[in-house]
C-alpha cells in the first residue's frame, strides 16, 4: 500500500523538477483516470472540506477559482479569513443552497477550472453533468480516514506539492497512532457514550457507525451510541433519552446551534450530558474539525481530552501553533487558540478549562 | 308498525355498539402507545405516572421516565389523534360535499396551498401563531382560487373542480420550491424541509393546543352541518330542490375543511392518504349518514394514525417521516376500496 503511494510522489515530484508541462495522471476515488496536461492553474471544489484543504496543500487561493458556498462561511469571519483575506474573494455561488452539491454547469464553465473536485460517494446526478459538458472531474469519498489521505494525495499531485501533501498525510498518520496507542488500552466500561448531532435545530440527526464522525469518536476513545445506524440519520428525543449520552457533540454547520440550546431543552434534562455540563461544540479552525479535514490530528487529541479530561494532557495551544505553521505557515496567538476552540459557547462546559492554561 | 320500531331498536343497538368498541379502541390505543417507546418504560410505571396526575400515590419511578410518558409521548400522542381525527373528517366531508369519493384534502388544493403559507411564515418569522395563521391563510385562499377556476356558468362540476385542484396545488407547490431556495440554508431551509416533511417528532403540549382549537371548532361545523351535507350528496339540483342553499352550504362546509387542514399541516406537515382513506372504512362501518360517518371517521381517523405514529417513531431507531407509512399503507387499501366502491356504483360525474 505504501509503495504506491511513494512512487506517485516520487514520479511527481520529478515532474516539478523536469518540465512544467509534463502531464500529470490521477486515480480518483472511484477509479476513474484524471489527466492533466500540468499542474491545475484553475480548481474548484465542491465538496466543503475541500475548499481549504486544498488552500492549504497549495498554501495559497492563487489557484482556488470556486468553492461551495459552505465551505465560504467556514472561511469568513474565522482564522483562514486572516490567513488568506483573497479566500473571501473566490465564487462560491456554483452550487445550490444548503447541503446542496448540484453544481450549475455553466456558471461552472464560466469559472474556466482545468480540474473539478466533486462528491463520489452521493449520485451520479451531480457528476454526469460535469463530465458532459467536458469538464476534468476527480471524485472523492467521504467517512473513512483512508478517503482523507487519498485526498490530500490527490492535491498535491495536481498541485505539484506532493511532499507538502505527503507531510500531512504523515502527520496523521503520526498522530493517528499516538492517539491509538493511548486510547487502546481504555475498556468498552470506561469509553464514554458519546453522541454528534449533524442537524440540532430544525431536526435530531445524529452521526451513525458510517460516518467520519464515529471513526475519530472511537479513535478518540469514545463510544458512540448510534453506530448501529447509518451515515446521518434522524431521531426522536426517546432515542437520545434511551441512549443517556454522556458527552454530546454539535456541528459546526449550524452556526447559531450552541450548547446551551441543548441545556435549555427540558426534555433532555435528563440526559448525562447535559446533567453533567458535558455538551461541547466542535471547534472551527482552518476549517471544522467535525468533517475531515485537513486540520483532522487536532481534532483526535482535543476529543480525546474533552472524553478524558482525567487522562489526557496533550500540549494543545502547542500542537495548534507549530502546525499552522507548518499547514498554513503562520503561527496563531492564544486569543487565537481560545477562538477556534469556541470558548464563546464552550467555556462554561465542564473540564473545558484543561484547554484554557497556555 | 311493529317491525319499523324492531329495526329501529335493533339498529339503535348495533350502533351503541359500534360507539362503544371505537372509544374503547381509541382509548385503548392511547394507552397503549403511552407504554411504547424507544425508551424502555415498564407498563406498571406508566399506569402509576397516569395515575400520579390525580391520585397522590408514591413515586415508584424515576423522574425520567415521568417526563417521556408525559412530555415527550403524550403530547406526541395527542397530536397524532388530533391530526388523524381531523385529516379524517375533513375528507368526509368533502367527499359528501363534492359527490366524489376521490376527494381529499390534498386533492382539493388546500394542502399544497397550507404548505406554502407555513413555509413562508417560517421565511419571515418565528411567531407558531403566524405559522398556523398563514396556513390557514393560503389554505383557503388556494380552495378560493380551485372554486374560482372551476366555476361556470354559476356552477362548478365535479371534474373541474378536481382538475382546478391539481393546477392549484401544482402552482402552490412551485411556491413552495421558491420559498425554500430564497431561505437561508443555514437555519430557515432546514426548518421548512424539516416542517414540509411531516413529522410528530417535535410534539409538544403548546402544539397540541395549536392544533386542538383549529381541529375541534372545524370539525364541529362539519357535524353541526351533517344534514345538510346529506342533502348535497344527492346531488346539487335535488338538494336545490329541497330548498337547501347550495353553494352557502358548500362554503361554510370547505372553510371548516380549509381550518381543520391547515392546523393539522401546520403541526405536522403534509400528512396524505388518511383523509382519502379512512372515511371509506367508516362508510362501511355506518352507511353514507354523515350523522354517523363524521364522528365515526373522526374515532377511525384517530385511532389510525395513533398506531402510524407508533411505527414512526418506536420500530426503529431511526424517525421514520410519517407521511412515507401513511401513502405505503393508504395507496393499496385505496385502491382496493375503490375497486369495491365502483361495484356499488359510486356516482362519478
Amino acid at each position: 500500500m505504501r509503495l504506491p503511494i511513494l512512487a506517485a510522489v516520487l514520479g511527481a515530484s520529478f515532474c516539478v523538477q523536469g518540465a512544467f508541462a509534463d502531464p500529470i495522471e490521477i486515480i480518483d476515488q472511484r477509479d476513474r483516470s484524471v489527466e492533466l496536461e500540468g499542474e491545475a492553474q484553475r480548481v474548484v471544489t465542491i465538496p466543503i472540506p475541500a475548499a481549504s484543504m486544498f488552500i492549504a496543500v497549495d498554501g495559497g487561493t492563487d489557484r482556488l477559482v470556486g468553492m461551495h458556498q459552505l465551505s465560504k462561511t467556514a472561511i469568513k469571519g474565522h482564522i483562514l479569513e486572516r490567513f488568506f483575506p483573497d479566500a473571501l474573494a473566490i465564487p462560491s455561488n456554483i452550487t445550490g443552497k444548503g447541503f446542496s452539491f448540484v453544481p450549475n454547469v455553466e456558471e461552472l464553465l464560466a469559472l474556466e477550472p482545468d480540474l473539478v473536485f466533486q462528491w463520489g460517494h452521493l449520485n451520479d446526478d451531480i457528476i454526469d453533468p460535469l463530465v458532459n459538458a467536458g469538464l476534468n472531474v476527480a471524485l472523492i469519498k467521504i467517512g473513512q480516514e483512508a478517503f482523507t489521505r487519498k485526498w490530500l494525495e490527490m492535491m498535491g499531485a495536481v498541485t505539484g506539492k506532493p511532499e507538502k501533501a505527503q507531510a500531512m498525510i504523515d502527520w496523521r498518520d503520526t498522530v493517528a497512532a499516538e492517539v491509538k496507542a493511548a486510547t487502546d488500552g481504555i475498556g468498552t466500561e470506561d469509553r464514554p457514550r458519546t453522541l454528534y448531532f449533524m442537524n440540532y435545530l430544525s431536526s435530531l440527526r445524529v452521526a451513525g457507525g458510517k460516518s467520519y464522525n464515529n471513526f475519530y469518536i472511537d479513535l478518540a476513545g469514545g463510544r458512540n451510541v448510534a453506530s448501529d445506524l447509518g451515515m446521518f440519520v434522524e431521531v426522536g428525543v426517546e432515542q437520545i433519552i434511551a441512549w443517556d449520552p454522556e458527552v454530546i457533540l454539535l456541528n459546526g454547520f449550524e452556526a447559531k446551534l450552541s450548547p446551551q440550546d441543548v441545556y435549555d431543552n427540558p426534555l433532555l434534562a435528563d440526559v448525562s450530558a447535559v446533567k453533567n455540563r458535558r455538551v461541547y461544540k466542535m471547534p472551527l479552525g482552518g476549517y471544522r474539525w467535525d468533517p475531515p479535514n485537513q486540520e483532522s490530528p487536532l481534532t483526535w487529541l482535543w476529543l480525546s481530552m474533552v472524553l478524558h479530561p482525567d487522562k489526557f494532557d496533550w500540549d494543545l495551544n502547542d500542537r495548534i501553533n507549530r502546525n499552522y505553521e507548518f499547514i498554513y505557515g503562520q503561527g496563531v496567538t492564544d486569543e487565537d487558540v481560545r477562538n477556534i476552540l469556541r470558548f464563546d459557547m464552550n467555556a462554561d462546559a465542564a473540564h473545558y478549562d484543561i484547554f484554557a492554561d497556555g | 308498525m311493529s317491525i319499523t320500531n324492531e329495526d329501529t331498536a335493533r339498529s339503535a343497538g348495533r350502533r351503541f355498539g359500534l360507539w362503544g368498541v371505537l372509544f374503547i379502541l381509541l382509548g385503548a390505543s392511547v394507552l397503549v402507545s403511552l407504554g411504547i417507546g424507544r425508551f424502555a418504560v415498564p407498563i406498571s410505571h406508566v399506569a402509576g405516572i397516569l395515575i400520579s396526575n390525580v391520585l397522590p400515590i408514591e413515586q415508584a419511578w424515576p423522574v425520567v421516565e415521568e417526563r417521556v410518558v408525559e412530555l415527550i409521548r403524550m403530547p406526541r400522542i395527542l397530536m397524532a389523534g388530533l391530526a388523524g381525527a381531523g385529516l379524517a373528517v375533513a375528507g368526509a366531508a368533502l367527499q359528501g360535499v363534492f359527490r366524489n369519493p376521490l376527494v381529499g384534502p390534498q386533492i382539493i388544493g388546500v394542502s399544497s396551498g397550507a404548505a406554502f403559507g407555513g413555509a413562508f411564515a417560517i421565511l419571515v418569522s418565528e411567531s407558531q401563531v403566524l405559522l398556523i395563521g398563514g396556513a390557514f391563510g393560503f389554505g383557503l385562499l388556494a380552495m378560493v382560487v380551485v372554486y374560482t377556476i372551476s366555476r361556470q356558468q354559476g356552477r362548478a362540476s365535479i371534474l373541474m373542480l378536481v382538475l382546478s385542484g391539481i393546477v392549484t396545488s401544482a402552482f402552490f407547490s412551485a411556491l413552495v420550491s421558491i420559498t425554500k431556495f430564497v431561505a437561508d440554508p443555514d437555519d430557515k431551509l432546514p426548518a421548512i424541509v424539516f416542517w414540509l416533511m411531516g413529522s410528530f417528532a417535535s410534539a409538544s403540549y403548546d402544539k397540541v393546543l395549536l392544533i386542538a382549537i383549529p381541529v375541534v371548532a372545524g370539525t364541529l361545523v362539519v357535524y353541526l352541518m351533517r344534514f345538510q351535507i346529506n342533502v348535497l350528496s344527492l346531488g346539487d339540483e335535488e338538494a336545490q330542490t329541497l330548498g337547501l342553499k347550495v353553494e352557502r352550504t358548500r362554503w361554510i362546509v370547505l372553510v371548516a375543511v380549509a381550518l381543520i387542514s391547515a392546523a393539522v399541516v401546520a403541526a405536522a406537515g403534509i400528512v396524505g392518504w388518511v383523509g382519502l382513506v379512512i372515511p371509506h372504512f367508516a362508510r362501511m362501518l355506518t352507511g353514507p349518514d354523515h350523522k354517523l360517518l363524521i364522528p365515526a371517521s373522526a374515532l377511525i381517523g384517530a385511532i389510525y394514525l395513533i398506531h402510524v405514529d407508533n411505527v414512526a417513531r418506536a420500530s426503529i431507531p431511526a424517525e421514520i417521516p410519517v407521511g412515507i407509512i401513511t401513502a405505503l399503507l393508504g395507496a393499496p387499501v385505496f385502491a382496493y376500496l375503490l375497486r369495491r366502491a365502483a361495484n356499488k356504483g359510486w356516482s362519478s360525474e
